[in-house]
Formats: C-alpha cells, sequence, structure tokens
C-alpha cells in the first residue's frame, strides 16, 4: 500500500461495489447491502468513508433500539435539561456517513424515522426539538442486513427496503478471498488456500446443519492463530469449528472434516 | 439348556477366534450416522441424501478352516451411494483399534463422495483413493495407517496357491499406489473383499424404468411403522418383474410354491407384515426378490381404502386447482402436474370446545391475553423518549434534601406491541394420523386437540388465522380441507369441523403447502406464518416418497420463502431430523417428541415464535 492511503483500511474490491457506492454517494442516493456474516461488509464502508474523506457513524441494530436512540433525546443535566443529538443526527449536521449494520434488528417501527430522510426530501425532522434538518449533499444513509440471519419473523418492511439502493454481498470467490486472508494475516499463501477450501466445505452445511457460514472474519482469525504458532488443527477449531455450533456432536463432525482438511502436524 | 449354553460360547469362541473383527472395538452406523451425514455433505455430497446402513454382499473369497468351522467370512458389507442414500457398513470391527474403524466409516464416506463413472471396480476405486486424497490431503496419515491395518489382515501371497497369489499381489499393488495401473486376472476364487473400498458392483436401482405401483391402496401403512424400523439394515435388492398370473394357470416361477426365500412380497406397497417370522427370515436370507405390484401376499381381502362413492364423501368445494409439481430429476416446474380439491367435511355440526379442554384452554387464553396487542405509556424507565415529569420532580426534591442518586429512571416510553401477522395452519390428515400414540388416543385426536388449543389461543390475542387439513391420493386427488379461514369467525361451526377432522389417505405434501401458500399470500399482513403440522415424510401412491417427494416440498418451501412468508413445521415423527433439517433449515423445524405435548407446545411455540 502506498503512503498516502494508509489510513483507508484494506478492502479488495469483488465486483462493482466500489464504482456502485461512488455513484450513490454522488447522486445521494441511500444504500442497502445484504450479505452475510464476516463477508466485509462493515470494512466496505470503513474503506469508502476513508476513501471519500468523510466522517463514519455506526450504529449496531438491537431489539430496543429506539427512534430516540438514533436521533437524539433530552438528557437532565445540572437542574436542567438539555438536547443530545444521537448518532443520525450527528451525521446529517456534519454531513457524514451513517452506517446502520443489521437494520433488521432494529423494531419496525424504529426504521420508520429514516423514511424521509431516505427519499428525495432528505430531511429529518427533531419532534421534540421542533427542528426540521435538511441532509447536506455530503451526507449519506447506509444500511445493512443478513437476509439469512433473520429470526423466523425479522425481515425488512417492504416500503423500508424499496427506498435503498441495494448490493447483495456474498464471500469473495475463492482465489481472492486466500489473497484477503494472506494479506490480513501475513500467513503463507498455502495455508490461507486450505483455509478458504475448508472454508467452503463447511459453507455448504449451511441451513442443513449449520445456522451460518464459516465467514471470512473467522478465517482471518484462524489464520493469525496459526501465524502466531497455534497448531492449524486447533486453530480451526477455536475459530472456525466452535464458532459456527454449540452442539458437541456438530463440532466433532466439523473437526473431521478440519482435519481431513488440514493435515496434523506435530 | 447346557447344550444351548455350550453352544453359544462355543459360537463366541470360534468366532473370535476365526473372524478379523474385534467385538470390544465395534463401531456401529448409529453411533457415526451424524458425523458422517455431516462429513459426507462438507465433502460436497449432495444434502438430500439419507445414510443408511449397507446390505451384506456374498464373498466366495477362500476362507481359513477356522473361518469356515465357525461359518463366517462368507459375507461382507460393503459402502456404495446409490440416487438417494449413502449406504454404510452397520458396524464396523474390522481393526482391534476403535479409532481405526471410526476413521474407515469415514473414509468409506469420503470415497463415496467422488463419482467416478469409468472403468472396473479396481480403476474406479483407486481414482477414488487419489481423488480424495489430493482434495483433502488431511486424510493422508489415517489413510496410511488403514492401508497399514488392511494389508496386514490380508492374506500371505506365499501362502495362497499361484493364481490366487498373483491376484493378490495385484490387489496389494493397486492398494500401495492408487495410480499404477491394474489388469486383474480373476483366480478361481475372487480375492478377499477390501475393505477400503467402495462396493464392486453396487446394485443399481432403475428409478426411471421403475413403474408407479398401480394401485396399492396401502391400508397397513400405519401399522407398519413398528416394522419398518427393525428391519433398517437393508437386503440387496434385485427387481424382478412380476409375473402375470392373470392369464396362465402358473406362468410364475415355479419355486416360489417351495420357498419363501424365493418369491415374497417386502416391497412397502404390498407389505403383509403381520408375520413376525418372515421378518426373521428375512434377516437371514442373503437376497430377497422384490416386485412391485398391488397386492399383498394374503390376497385381496383389504381392498376398501379406495375414495368414498360421492355421496358418503365428504362435500367437494368447487372444481379444483391445478397446482405445479417440482421433478428433480430433470431439475424443473412441472406446470399444472397435481389437482387440489378443496373439501369440507359433510359431518360437521356446530359444538362447543370439549370439556375435557376447557380447563387447559382458560389457562392458555390466560396466557395469551398478555400478548394482545396494547399500546401504552411506561413511566419510570432509565431510558425513553419523553421525560416523565413525576419521577424528575421527585428527583430533583431528592436532590435538593441531599439524596443524590445518578441512575434514576425519569423517562417515559410509548411501548407497541403491534402484532401485524397472519397464520395458516396446515395439518397432515394422512392415514398414519391414525396411529396410536397411547392406549387411549391416536395422532389424529391429538391433532384435533391441538387444532382446539391453537384456535382458542389464537382468538384470543385477535392474529389473523386459517386451519386447513390435507391429505392425498395420487397427484391429482389432493384433499385440501377447510376448518376456518382467514376471514371467519372463530365459532362453534368452526369447532365442528376441527371435531370431524379423521385420517384420510397419503401425504402429497409439496402441492399442499403450494395451496396453502396461495391462500396465506394473499393476507395483508406484513408477517405470514405457514405452520405446518406433520407426522411423517412426504409420500404418496406414485413417484412420489422418498427423494423426490422431498425434494419436491422442499422447492415448495423454498417458494413460500420467496414470496415472503415464513413456513415452519411441527413435527411428532422421531425420524425427522434426517430429513427436515433439509427442507426447512434447522431453525424452521421442531420435533415434539411426546405427540401428546403437542396441543400445549404448538401453542407455547406460537408465542415464542411471535412474540
Amino acid at each position: 500500500m502506498s503512503e498516502e492511503n494508509e489510513e483507508i483500511p484494506f478492502y479488495q474490491p469483488q465486483h462493482n461495489e466500489v464504482e456502485l457506492f461512488e455513484q450513490a454517494y454522488k447522486n445521494r442516493l441511500p444504500l442497502l447491502i445484504k450479505g452475510p456474516t464476516g463477508c466485509g461488509k462493515t470494512r466496505f464502508i470503513e474503506h469508502m468513508a476513508a476513501k471519500l474523506g468523510r466522517p463514519l457513524y455506526t450504529v449496531a441494530c438491537h431489539d430496543d433500539l429506539t427512534a430516540a436512540d438514533l436521533v437524539g433525546r433530552h438528557l437532565i443535566g445540572d437542574g436542567e435539561t438539555y438536547w443530545h443529538d444521537g448518532p443520525l443526527t450527528k451525521a446529517v449536521r456534519e454531513g457524514a456517513i451513517c452506517y446502520l449494520d443489521e437494520m433488521v434488528e432494529a423494531r419496525k417501527d424504529t426504521t420508520v424515522v429514516l423514511h424521509p430522510l431516505s427519499d428525495d426530501r432528505r430531511l429529518l425532522p427533531i419532534e421534540r426539538t421542533g427542528e426540521l434538518l435538511k441532509a447536506p449533499p455530503e451526507f449519506m444513509l447506509v444500511v445493512s442486513y443478513n437476509p439469512g440471519y433473520q429470526n423466523l419473523l425479522k425481515g425488512m418492511k417492504p416500503s423500508t427496503r424499496q427506498r435503498f439502493v441495494s448490493t447483495r454481498f456474498d464471500y469473495p470467490d475463492s482465489k481472492t478471498e486466500a489473497g484477503i486472508v494472506e494479506k490480513e494475516t501475513g500467513i503463507d499463501l498455502a495455508i490461507s488456500t486450505q483455509l478458504v477450501e475448508l472454508a467452503h466445505a463447511l459453507r455448504v452445511l449451511k441451513d442443513h446443519d449449520l445456522e451460518e457460514s464459516a465467514s471470512t472474519r473467522l478465517l482471518v482469525y484462524a489464520a493469525t492463530l496459526i501465524k502466531s504458532g497455534l497448531n492449524p488443527v486447533e486453530a480451526c477449531r477455536a475459530a472456525i469449528v466452535e464458532p459456527l455450533s454449540d452442539d458437541e456432536e456438530t463440532v466433532s463432525a466439523l473437526m473431521e472434516v478440519v482435519k481431513a482438511k488440514i493435515p496434523v502436524t506435530e | 439348556m447346557l447344550e444351548e449354553l455350550v453352544g453359544s460360547k462355543w459360537h463366541h469362541f470360534i468366532t473370535q477366534k476365526a473372524g478379523k473383527h474385534y467385538p470390544e472395538a465395534i463401531v456401529y452406523l448409529s453411533d457415526v450416522r451424524h458425523t458422517a451425514g455431516i462429513f459426507f455433505r462438507a465433502l460436497g455430497g449432495e444434502g438430500g441424501l439419507n445414510v443408511e446402513s449397507a446390505t451384506d454382499s456374498e464373498v466366495h473369497a477362500k476362507r481359513t478352516i477356522l473361518q469356515r468351522i465357525a461359518g463366517i467370512g462368507d459375507k461382507t458389507q460393503y459402502a456404495w451411494r446409490d440416487e438417494e442414500t449413502l449406504r454404510l457398513p452397520e458396524s464396523i470391527a474390522l481393526f482391534p483399534n476403535k479409532q481405526l474403524n471410526l476413521d474407515l466409516y469415514l473414509w468409506l464416506t469420503a470415497l463415496s463422495v467422488v463419482e467416478v463413472k469409468k472403468g472396473d471396480w479396481i480403476s474406479r476405486n483407486q481414482l477414488r483413493t487419489a481423488k480424495t486424497l489430493e482434495i483433502w490431503p488431511g486424510l493422508k496419515g489415517r489413510y496410511q495407517l488403514l492401508l497399514k491395518a488392511h494389508l496386514q489382515q490380508r492374506p500371505d501371497p506365499a501362502s495362497l496357491p499361484e493364481r490366487e497369489a498373483k491376484q493378490e499381489k495385484l490387489i496389494r499393488t493397486a492398494l500401495l499406489n492408487p495410480a499404477e495401473k491394474i489388469r486383474l486376472e480373476y483366480a478361481k476364487r475372487p480375492p478377499q473383499p477390501v475393505s477400503l473400498w467402495l462396493h464392486p458392483s453396487p446394485p443399481v436401482e432403475e428409478m426411471n424404468n421403475r413403474n408407479a405401483p398401480e394401485d396399492p391402496d396401502d391400508p397397513e401403512a400405519a401399522d407398519s411403522k413398528e416394522e419398518q424400523k427393525k428391519q433398517q439394515k437393508r437386503k440387496k435388492a434385485n427387481r424382478t418383474e412380476t409375473p402375470e398370473g392373470k392369464d396362465g394357470l402358473m406362468s410364475f416361477r415355479l419355486e416360489s410354491l417351495w420357498s419363501w426365500s424365493e418369491y415374497t412380497k417386502v416391497d412397502r406397497t404390498s407389505t403383509e407384515d403381520d408375520d413376525d417370522d418372515a421378518m426373521q427370515t428375512a434377516e437371514d436370507m442373503d437376497n430377497i426378490t422384490v416386485s412391485q405390484d398391488s397386492e399383498t401376499t394374503a390376497g385381496k381381502i383389504k381392498l376398501d381404502l379406495d375414495l368414498p362413492s360421492s355421496q358418503y364423501d365428504d362435500i367437494v368445494l368447487g372444481a379444483g386447482i391445478a397446482i405445479d409439481e417440482w421433478d428433480y430429476k430433470k431439475q424443473r416446474l412441472q406446470k399444472d402436474h397435481c389437482r387440489i380439491i378443496p373439501m369440507e367435511s359433510k359431518d360437521a355440526e356446530a359444538c362447543e370446545l370439549p370439556q375435557r379442554l376447557k380447563s387447559q384452554a382458560r389457562k392458555i387464553r390466560r396466557q395469551f391475553e398478555i400478548l394482545h396487542p396494547q399500546r401504552h405509556w411506561v413511566s419510570r424507565q432509565s431510558e425513553g423518549t419523553e421525560i416523565d415529569l413525576e419521577s424528575y420532580i421527585n428527583f430533583l426534591a431528592d436532590r435538593k434534601h441531599g439524596h443524590v442518586n445518578s441512575d434514576v429512571p425519569v423517562y417515559r416510553d410509548l411501548q407497541t406491541q403491534s402484532r401485524d401477522l397472519s397464520c395458516l395452519l396446515l395439518a397432515d390428515l394422512s392415514l398414519s394420523t391414525d396411529a396410536h400414540v397411547n392406549n387411549h388416543s391416536r395422532v389424529i385426536d391429538v391433532i384435533r386437540d391441538s387444532l382446539y388449543l391453537f384456535a382458542e389461543a389464537l382468538s384470543v390475542i385477535g392474529d389473523r388465522f386459517a386451519l386447513h387439513g390435507f391429505s392425498s391420493r395420487n397427484r391429482n386427488h389432493v384433499r385440501f380441507y377447510k376448518i376456518k379461514t382467514f376471514s371467519e369467525k372463530y365459532s362453534d361451526e368452526v369447532r365442528g369441523h376441527i371435531d370431524t377432522v379423521r385420517p384420510g389417505y397419503y401425504t402429497r405434501m409439496g402441492t399442499a403447502i403450494r395451496y396453502a401458500s396461495q391462500l396465506l399470500e394473499q393476507e395483508e399482513t406484513s408477517q405470514k406464518l405457514l405452520l405446518i403440522l406433520t407426522d411423517g415424510k412426504p409420500n404418496d401412491l406414485d413417484k412420489y416418497e422418498g427423494r423426490y417427494g422431498i425434494e419436491d416440498t422442499r422447492q415448495a418451501i423454498l417458494e413460500a420463502e420467496q414470496k415472503g412468508l415464513q413456513p415452519f413445521c411441527i413435527t411428532i415423527d422421531e425420524k425427522a431430523e434426517e430429513y427436515l433439517p433439509y427442507l426447512f433449515g434447522k431453525n424452521s423445524y421442531i420435533l415434539v417428541r411426546h405427540a401428546q405435548e403437542l396441543p400445549a407446545k404448538l401453542t407455547q411455540l406460537y408465542m415464542r415464535l411471535t412474540r
């Protein structure tokens, strides 16, 4: 990496997502990114924010996230109350990028505050203070969610989904992914290739035996452990197999797959 | 008595002495089934395949004197896979070390993932071995150990007659060098089985040429579950043609007059299972020849599972609706392949909730009242959208008096529990629901009670719901019972319809799911839950059984998901874990082990799912 780019987090583009992001930013369109856990969604946005030189506000959404958590609320100070901006309001005021991670986790009524902001009005009304913020051109709203991760009844409201330009992420192809693992951890390409092949074998088990796929992030963890000297099979157990399942029988079956892929070194 | 004891001791002694068999290190398929399944799929095997035990195959290789005395060594179990199943030996005790036996299971599983079409059995297995070791280098070490152990057990070429020795040497070379080309010249006696390889000539099931069974009317389906379980060990099956006994006096094979073993009916479409001796005999046989026809050996006594004549049958609503069906072999949807017949019970009379369920229903209703949609302000919250003035004043007052407490809940929040949800419950009303779960109730009774309590609970919280039941008899007759539609109010009439649910025919699940999805899709709520209540696998009279039915059902579920519905399955089939994960995904089904708990579990589950 060249010196001037040093602060930009490493991201390996897979398709046209960088261009898409830039065009969306230029044309002030909100962006929705779908993709499985640990495939690089968050990294991509950090990368883009740094590249475009905008501050980034990330909100990890959860069950109890209220509209007030996003917009802001009155806090009680020394004998008086004062208004405190939430991350969304801050991002609008500063012309930053606001990233809502795993948006389906948030309650549906919460996401409704995004509606006026995500269409061509680009407004954020703050009811409690009577303010009406107009988003500056630099402001961008990005949300992500994991379509496979939904609990049975969690999905995105179609009316919310329709306000975004959408793109889908998936795990990179084997070669790219091996390259990413190599670059992130400095491990031998031969080992990272093996790890990626292992991940591919485990990914086919999704939905049938496993709830989640082995993500690129987990591979990076495993490679990090191997790099720092842990036995490869044990590193895979700790970083890949155990995080994927709690069921002992499944874990031992997955370990057989690991052992089949990675020769045990004494 | 004494003779028996001595006999069994002798048998034990001689078998152990003679066999390459180490009972203390035995590993059973049932112990590794789960692992082998995951292993198989992870290595690239297809998700829809079952793991089952293989059949005995005859071995004509030379036996040692001891083996001959012990009467063993003439059978072995190879592994192979066919279109529907991965077959592994029922148990492995070849090696003295348990780990080795376990490794052999995994090794065979890994081998069976590789598909090789060309070559003789040796080159096929060599190629498989080479490929597997190439893709899965981690197996090398274990393969070497297995190979070493296996070679030790193979007969020493020096002790064999010339031609056999040559043959044995060649096999050894093939094992040691998977890359080397071998031309085997067969000696008089075939070589010892190679337990590291797959079946030399796996029995081919001629799926495509097989005719659909004509009209077997399988009345034993409900009772035969037990028997099927007993006979999990597969027999090598040859399919022969059904003797055409109609025009000739005796045009079938004469032997069948003498021996059970030559011709008997053990196909599921025509089982006559009452006879335990037959089961026993089947255990002992090498070959079971199966042909498909629709009669039982007992003759045509049970003929009556036909559709009732129209005046006795339930009321048909409308002409029938064409539904597509997925053919996994052709990988395409067959347009309008099946026909749904909407029906309604003709004996339904308005009735009240049965007395025995009343107290339970009351309890459930109370539980569900909490879920009733409400929207209200909650005071004294540590987080919230508004300030709770009362708490705030108290807080200020307290502070003035010197009580400083930094963490006071002084907010209030508007909490909503909006329930924007429709649910369609689809109950399997196939004949198998006629089976008993205990001494006083049948599966159908449990399903009926479940429907009652479910409806009671849902009518309290006000979610929109519909109840339907289905059973099928071939593709053009899928009976889809209306118990309650979405728009109908839950009333005594509906209870009457619940009261009259009864076992029907077969389970063409895909068709029923597709039609139920169509109904549910029209709902305008944002969440649409499709609950499927069943007691077994999809099956029907024609080819709709085994993989075909499973794949079609899976496709129907995928389609439902694409429509934005949430399918969820509740089953009481204890073997469900073999196929339901493939159909619904790991998180979208639940197995209720004790059927009698179903009514209570169902409502609890609904509460959990929709909270």
